[in-house]
């Protein structure tokens, strides 16, 4: 099984947007980086650059989802990423389990146009503060089955991940995390989420600097 | 109304009239805003809700749940033990009690509570619902429908539990049954837009010719109702290109106005995302080009 990288800002959104909504089911779209993943393997490297956040209500029903779906294929083709997974959180704060979660049919869909995708649950019991552990569960599709990653096998871009989104999290950043039921009442507001990449671009200099 | 005209932070800051009036504000428009609430609650011993005898019980109301919703069961017990001294065997207080017990994953007990409120007022509709909601905590979904079901034959004016009914079903999937519980709340509000566009949706969702036409006649209803409802706008789209699909090509009128409207309502979303963004932005117009079909 290949590794798998996130990069710090596509973790944050995942990790905002469960807390933002944390009386909810969340979920939204990985994408990975197009031009390193080699073809041919049954089971790539993938580096998760970007993560889309979707929805906090309305899960069950398919319109806006196909709505969502077809945006992110544009921007896949243009910006060269591919749609490599699927994150998710359980409305149950008991729950952390793919068959828990929302929107396994949008996984699956994944899966038949990328065999190696990624479904990544948030672990709600460890979301607190000052993140000691990831707090994610990463499945990899293999043999037509969801299969838990070990955590060893998952990286990030930065050592400093925890305490950046740590950091997010106590300025209340989630406030400003923006899914696609935002954009959809309001549609002045950016789903990309830029303001967030950047101000994590903003915290990772500075932890780099401090770390030299 | 803006969520960042105050932080969390920012709450030690303000004065005791501010917090009041925040509090007020929170409780006329129904927001929870738990975590703020919880702040105020734990880092604001100064403030003094005793000195609000109009208001009191309202706001201690309003902070067990907030308690309750960031997982500060000892904070919600302060407050219900203050009510149970003001209120003893007050069957609202028990309610709370329950809640608490809930909160600690104590479901048997909560039920317990529960059914000593009913045993002793029949009619006391919030604890039949709690117990729905002791049922969902559990996952049991199946259970909590059983038991909505129930309530809904006693109560069925009761708009908000066919809303919960109507989730409820979507999540296992039983469209039509949700479909039902949607259009009860059409009846008692015949000019939500909303609900319209929640019918259509889940008649999209069905899939068919049958639902695709009956979800066509939503969304424009809902338009009708709202013409700035962006996901009936989007949904007209998708229906009425499916739609297309689905009629012999020529001579038919049918055809031809599933073609009107979607034209139309692809030149309302393209109209609408120029008001909003300026006319670089033109992420939906792409999309509708990817969706779109050739007559």
């Amino acid at each position: 099984m290949g590794e798998v990288t996130f990069n710090t800002s596509a973790y944050a959104k995942i990790i905002l947007h469960a807390v933002k909504y944390s009386h909810c089911a969340v979920n939204g779209i990985l994408l990975a980086d197009g031009s390193k993943i080699k073809d041919g393997s049954k089971s790539p490297d993938l580096d998760i650059v970007n993560a889309m956040p979707l929805f906090h209500h309305s899960h069950n029903l398919s319109p806006m989802a196909e709505v969502a779906l077809t945006q992110i294929e544009n921007l896949a083709q243009t910006e060269n990423y591919v749609i490599a997974g699927y994150y998710a959180a359980c409305e149950n704060f008991n729950d952390n389990t793919v068959e828990k979660c929302p929107g396994q049919k949008i996984a699956e869909k994944i899966a038949e146009y990328f065999p190696s995708a990624l479904f990544v649950v948030v672990e709600n019991k460890k979301l607190v503060k000052h993140l000691t552990s990831p707090a994610i569960k990463i499945h990899r599709y293999n043999d037509g089955k969801w299969k838990l990653q070990d955590n060893n096998k998952v990286s990030f871009d930065t050592p400093f991940v925890l305490e950046t989104v740590s950091h997010l999290l106590e300025w209340e950043g989630y406030k400003d995390l923006v899914d696609f039921d935002n954009y959809l009442d309001d549609m002045t507001q950016d789903w990309s989420n830029v303001a967030i990449e950047k101000v994590v671009e903003k915290i990772d200099a500075v932890n780099r600097d401090s770390g030299e | 109304m803006s969520d960042n005209d105050y932080s969390l932070a920012s709450i030690g800051d303000l004065s005791e009239d501010e917090i009041f009036d925040l509090l007020r504000k929170w409780r006329e428009s129904n927001e929870r805003k738990s975590r703020e609430i919880n702040k105020i609650w734990t880092c604001r011993p100064d403030v003094v809700i005793e000195n609000r005898p109009n208001e009191k019980y309202l706001i201690y109301e309003q902070i067990i749940l907030a308690t309750l919703d960031c997982n500060n069961s000892l904070g919600a017990i302060m407050v219900i033990n203050t009510l149970d001294k003001q209120f003893p065997r007050s069957l609202r207080v028990m309610r709370y009690k329950a809640m608490v017990l809930e909160s600690d994953g104590r479901y048997e007990d909560a039920l317990q509570v529960l059914d000593e409120i009913i045993k002793v007022d029949e009619t006391n509709a919030p604890a039949r619902k709690r117990r729905v909601a002791v049922m969902k905590a559990q996952g049991l979904i199946g259970d909590a429908i059983k038991e909505l079901v129930d309530y809904l034959k006693k109560y069925s004016a009761d708009m908000e539990a066919w809303q919960e009914l109507s989730e409820l079903y979507l999540q296992i999937g039983e469209y039509s049954r949700a479909v039902y519980c949607v259009e009860e709340l059409l009846l008692h509000q015949p000019h939500s837009h909303l609900l319209h566009q929640r019918v259509a949706d889940i008649r999209y969702t069905m899939g068919g010719v049958e639902n695709l036409e009956l979800a066509k006649s939503y969304y424009c209803q809902a338009l009708k109702l709202n013409a700035n409802n962006m996901r009936a706008l989007l949904g007209l789209i998708l229906v009425t290109n499916n739609l297309l699909g689905h009629y012999k090509p020529t001579g038919c009128s049918k055809r031809k106005e599933a073609w009107k409207l979607s034209r139309w309502a692809q030149s309302e979303v393209t109209k609408k995302q120029r008001e909003m963004r300026g006319a670089d932005d033109n992420a939906l117009t792409n999309m509708m080009l990817s969706l779109s079909i050739s007559e």
